[in-house]
């Protein structure tokens, strides 16, 4: 009661000065503009004299030093443009607000993914314009990866850091099944039957080793198909309802039986979370073969040096079908609305100079997207299979999707339907009508829109 | 209208008028924009093309919608009820004038102060299903039973009680305001009651809980509009995808998943109105309920 | 066993509760679980909630020290199974590597520029608005304040696009200015309204009286209200300042160059594309983001529960 009673005793009697009220607005007007003062204005277009080219990238670490080492030796080389590189986290969605907004970067390292549906909705500038007047030409790249940065046949993209996947195998765990650990398996059936041999359960009947699933380490689910000779897609029209990719899915079920749902699960929470560290299955042993990529040598000498492995192309379910990788790369792009296009595909031009994008590959333990490789790369390389990667990369069967406009809402569709067999919740022959009939409606709406939005253009057009 | 309603009128929205400038710029346009958005394919990247009803169309007929609608209508009602009831129970334990208020509460309150980002990191490790250190203590508990703890986020049954058990470290902000209220009831109440043989339960139950409805009807109005709109721990937790098996797709995640994974910021528009809609009619329908149980200490 | 009829007799108190809550001063209710009439009882009562008290604290805490003890650990340790408590050897050198790991102290500043400003915005915007809602009695005023109270409701993606527009044309995306420019537009529905009701609670005869002479509405809002509602602002500020700090989404849209990154952003640095992860450092990083807001937790929590207390909210 006290202090409510004093505090309304004193101000009963007198008005309080008219100044204070005026000081107090001055004051907020002082905070507003010295506020106003201290939030940076966007970005200024000269440094030190030169053109700033901003560059979104989204690498962190050791392969965010990778291309810093490129732009410093670019920005050295010469003293007209500045390329700026801000390192970007959640780099499509910011892309994509910024190229919306009207302020994207001059240049912008996407996926490989997410080239046709930027492309198809005009955010990235053709290349080949820009190619052609710096003597560049698609036939210096390996082919399937100017492919999936084409849409419709317009180059949108270049690749910079390709990779691909292959088989992984642990020798020591051969040795010890009686297996000869320079030999892979060959076929998919090999790779069942030697997986069985390399597996071992403990009293309780949990898996200690895991000799092979394909539920790790679960990255490219939508990608099984392609070692069953199974297509997604022809370019045309969803291709998931098809006698391959109803194999594919059997072959993972099979799986799911023999090792049993409930083990297979543990398993993957005892692996999840654990793939940069000395605790990744496998290189702890507890799982003897798996699929991976490139950069696999990078984590093994990192977190597990003392590992005998080797790699080999991933077998296949089909005689003489061989060689067959998952091809993806890193892209580089110019979207549209970018204030310098022609400075931007400078600095891309110096990236392209063989040296330079061979040094940016072997920093990130990859291959180079050129056909020409230096006679001294493969020896270079930290990666004592790259030679297998790169040949999975040149090879006829490298698997990629072209063209296509909804690659991740396919992708989202086949994920959990494989994650369904692997909880025995589904059975392949439901799945893969389920998918096919999904997916093929998703991509009668997208083609209706873009069908409409021609029709809109072409009226338009005298 | 009276010179002095009218006066009162002018001084009224005088004094709101801030709110209404801001009302209208970052509310209501915006709502009527994103009601047009919902009835066009828009990718952001390219001017909206309109098709009516369509995605209004596709919405009821898309069971990945209907799959997120249901996930996180399962976790508003699993973890609403619990969060109330563990915020209660801890403000009623701090209420008891115990040494060391201040450190506990603030003990109570921190987990809601930390970013998501390192709490769903920190709570993955600790789910882990065979190393992590609350199955290591289920394990040993459930040993004799012949039991084994689940594989917490790669099980499809028991990812989303797995996501509620982690939201329930961040009821420090309702615990605060039950404290303080609980602060507010008169000592005299419990008094009297003691002076008719009123033991513990019966006092709860006759004098704090009543007290407290309107603290309650509070807080979970509020979570009811929160829990609807759950977006970063799930997130974190199964690293973007709502896996396995969608079990983890709340509807945040499929709504962001539809504006910028598939480019289509309509629907994900149509989405959004939806929820908006569910959420008022889940509030009215509390707000009904809880009307015969609201006591405003009369 | 007594049937209380909690309306009827304790009506006289309920009114003396509003001259209780002026009081300012805090007065724990323990009656409500130890039972009056003996010492031992009492005594063990004690114990008993003591014991439950620290074992939800240590439950709770959990967590964090799980976050500590990972920031002060080597890399290699930090995914160790079964997982061990007491880093070795304790790396207090994860935590200037996390300072420069991103531009920390760099992004400290601009989330305190944003967060303050915001701050002041939300304080003086909301009173004045919550004052129009509350002090003066005008046609329509409940119904609109309805419609604030709906605005609670909406989800952020209905109106994230649009307001990326209206952002945009104004040229402010990049700026800070998105992320406290609102707040001055009285865009905290949820501190007005805590506002207006404690501005409810204070009689009217408390203004009349401060004004005999006639004052203007803004005189009594500035001579009498506001000097009163000191831990119902002070909640407000609060408040919103913990909800600036950790803010993720706001930035993330608006701000496009790193150099003007907030703290919440600059975690998400930590995380790495292909799995590389420094957990180590993005532990340490957790901790030194959380550390400023507990301490001011801490000191501040006694005008907190005040302010909470006094503004009606819970009832």
């Amino acid at each position: 009661m006290l202090p409510m009673s004093r505090f309304i005793a004193t101000i009963g009697g007198h008005k309080p000065p008219i100044s204070l009220a005026l000081l107090a607005s001055v004051g907020v007007l002082i905070c507003f503009s010295a506020c106003d003062f201290l939030i940076p204005e966007p970005q200024d277009e000269y440094v030190n004299g030169r053109l700033r080219v901003t560059y979104w990238e989204k690498w962190t670490g050791v392969e965010g030093q990778a291309i810093r080492n490129v732009v410093d030796r670019f920005n050295a080389s010469q003293d007209r443009i500045f390329v700026d590189l801000i390192t970007t986290s959640q780099i499509d969605r910011k892309t994509l607000v910024a190229i919306a907004g009207g302020e994207p970067p001059d240049i912008v390292g996407l996926w490989n993914q997410a080239i046709p549906p930027y492309a198809e909705k005009g955010a990235l500038m053709p290349l080949r314009p820009f190619m052609e007047k710096a003597g560049m030409s698609e036939s210096d790249f390996i082919d399937v990866f100017i492919v999936m940065n084409k849409y419709k046949g317009e180059l949108y993209g270049l690749p910079t850091t390709p990779a691909t996947c292959s088989l992984h195998w642990n020798k020591k765990l051969f040795r010890e099944a009686g297996l000869d650990p320079e030999r892979p398996p060959r076929t998919l059936a090999e790779l069942d039957e030697m997986a069985q041999k390399l597996t071992k359960y403990d009293a309780n009947g949990n898996i200690v080793q895991l000799g092979f699933s394909p539920a790790e380490p679960n990255w490219w689910p939508y990608a099984w198909s392609a070692w069953f000779g199974g297509r997604l897609w022809d370019g045309h029209n969803i291709t998931f309802d098809t006698p391959e990719n109803l194999a594919t899915l059997q072959w993972i079920k099979s799986y799911a039986d023999r090792y049993g749902v409930d083990r297979l699960r543990r398993f993957r929470s005892g692996a999840s979370g654990q793939f940069a560290s000395p605790q990744n299955p496998f290189f702890t042993g507890k799982i003897a073969m798996i699929l991976q990529g490139v950069w696999m040598a990078n984590f093994i000498s990192q977190y597990a040096p003392d590992l005998e492995w080797g790699a080999a192309p991933f077998p296949t379910a089909v005689p003489g079908l061989d060689y067959v990788t998952v091809a993806q790369c890193d892209s580089i792009s110019i979207p549209v609305g970018s204030r310098h296009p022609d400075e931007a595909f400078e600095f891309i031009q110096f990236l392209y100079q063989q040296k330079e994008i061979e040094q940016l590959n072997i920093d990130q333990w990859k291959f180079s997207p050129l056909k020409n490789v230096s006679p001294d790369f493969v020896a270079r390389h930290p990666n004592p299979n790259i030679k297998l990667f790169m040949d999975l990369g040149s090879s006829p069967n490298a698997y990629c999707l072209p063209d296509l406009l909804i690659f991740y809402e396919y992708s989202d569709e086949i994920t959990p339907a494989i994650d369904k067999i692997m909880n025995g919740l589904d059975t392949p022959e439901h799945l893969v009508k389920h998918v096919q009939n999904q997916v093929s409606k998703k991509w009668a709406r997208v083609q209706q829109v873009v069908e409409k939005r021609e029709a809109a253009q072409q009226e338009t057009r005298p | 209208m009276t010179p002095r309603e009218r006066r009162n009128l002018r001084n009224g929205l005088i004094f709101i008028a801030p709110w209404i400038i801001g009302f209208l710029i970052f509310v209501a346009y915006p709502l009527v924009a994103s009601f047009f958005y919902s009835l066009c394919d828009y990718s952001v990247l390219r001017p909206p093309v309109y098709i009516g009803g369509l995605n209004y169309q596709e919405m009821a007929q898309d069971p990945v919608f209907w799959k997120s609608l249901g996930n996180t209508v399962y976790f508003t009602v699993l973890f609403l009820p619990l969060s109330t009831l563990v915020a209660i129970a801890l403000a009623l334990l701090l209420n008891t004038g115990v040494r060391g208020m201040a450190i506990y509460r603030t003990i109570f309150f921190l987990p809601s102060l930390t970013p998501l980002v390192a709490l769903g990191i920190l709570w993955m490790w600790m789910l882990n299903g065979e190393y992590g250190v609350i199955n290591h203590v289920l394990n040993t508990l459930l040993k004799p039973l012949g039991v084994q703890a689940p594989a917490w986020l790669q099980s499809i049954t028991w990812s989303k009680p797995a996501i509620v058990l982690m939201s329930l470290w961040g009821v420090g902000h309702a615990m605060v305001i039950y404290l303080a209220a609980l602060q507010d009831i008169p000592v005299q109440l419990y008094e009297a009651a003691e002076l008719d043989g009123a033991r513990a339960w019966s006092k709860i139950r006759h004098i704090t809980l009543p007290l407290l409805s309107p603290a309650i009807f509070f807080n979970v109005t509020m979570g009811i509009i929160t829990a609807m709109q759950v977006f970063a721990l799930p997130y974190v937790i199964s690293s973007g995808e709502g896996g396995p098996a969608r079990s983890t797709m709340f509807y945040s995640m499929y709504l962001y998943h539809t504006a910028f994974r598939y480019l289509r910021m309509g629907y994900a528009c149509a989405m959004a109105w939806f929820l908006f809609i569910v959420i008022i009619t889940l509030t009215l329908i509390f707000h009904r309920i809880s009307r015969r149980h609201l006591h405003y200490g009369q | 066993m007594a049937n209380n009829d909690v309306g009827l007799s304790s009506s006289s108190d309920v009114k003396n509760r509003k001259h209780l809550m002026s009081e300012l001063e805090l007065r724990p209710t323990n009656e409500a679980l130890v039972p009056a009439n003996y010492v031992v009882r009492r005594k063990l009562g004690a114990v008993f909630t003591h014991a439950v008290l620290i074992a939800g604290s240590v439950v709770f805490l959990f967590p964090l020290i799980w976050m500590i003890s990972t920031s002060l650990k080597p890399l290699g340790q930090t995914m160790r199974m079964p997982p061990e408590w007491i880093p070795d050897p304790v790396m207090w050198a994860n935590y200037a590597k996390a300072v420069n790991y991103v531009p920390f102290l760099h992004y400290a500043q601009n989330t305190l520029i944003i967060a303050i400003l915001a701050t002041l915005g939300t304080v003086v915007s909301s009173s004045i608005v919550a004052y129009g809602f509350s002090r003066i009695e005008w046609k329509g005023r409940d119904k609109v304040f309805l419609i604030l109270l709906a605005t609670m409701m909406i989800p952020f993606p209905v109106t994230m696009v649009p307001m990326y527009s209206v952002f945009r044309e104004l040229h402010w995306i990049g700026t800070f200015r998105p992320l406290w420019v609102p707040a001055w537009l009285g865009a905290s529905a949820f501190s007005v309204f805590l506002l207006r009701q404690f501005f409810l609670t204070i009689p009217r005869d408390f203004s009349d009286a401060a004004c005999i002479d006639g004052c203007t509405e803004f005189g009594t809002l500035w001579r009498v209200i506001l000097p009163l509602s000191r831990p119902a602002l002070a909640v407000v500020a609060l408040f919103h300042f913990l909800y600036c700090w950790n803010d993720f989404m706001g930035p993330l849209i608006y701000l496009i160059d790193q150099k003007n990154f907030t703290l919440a952003l600059g975690l998400q640095f930590f995380q790495s594309m292909q799995g590389g992860t420094p957990w180590n450092l993005l532990m340490a990083a957790s901790t030194l983001v959380v550390a400023p807001i507990v301490v001011l937790f801490f000191f501040a929590q006694k005008t907190f529960i005040e302010g909470i207390t006094m503004s009606g909210l819970k009832g």
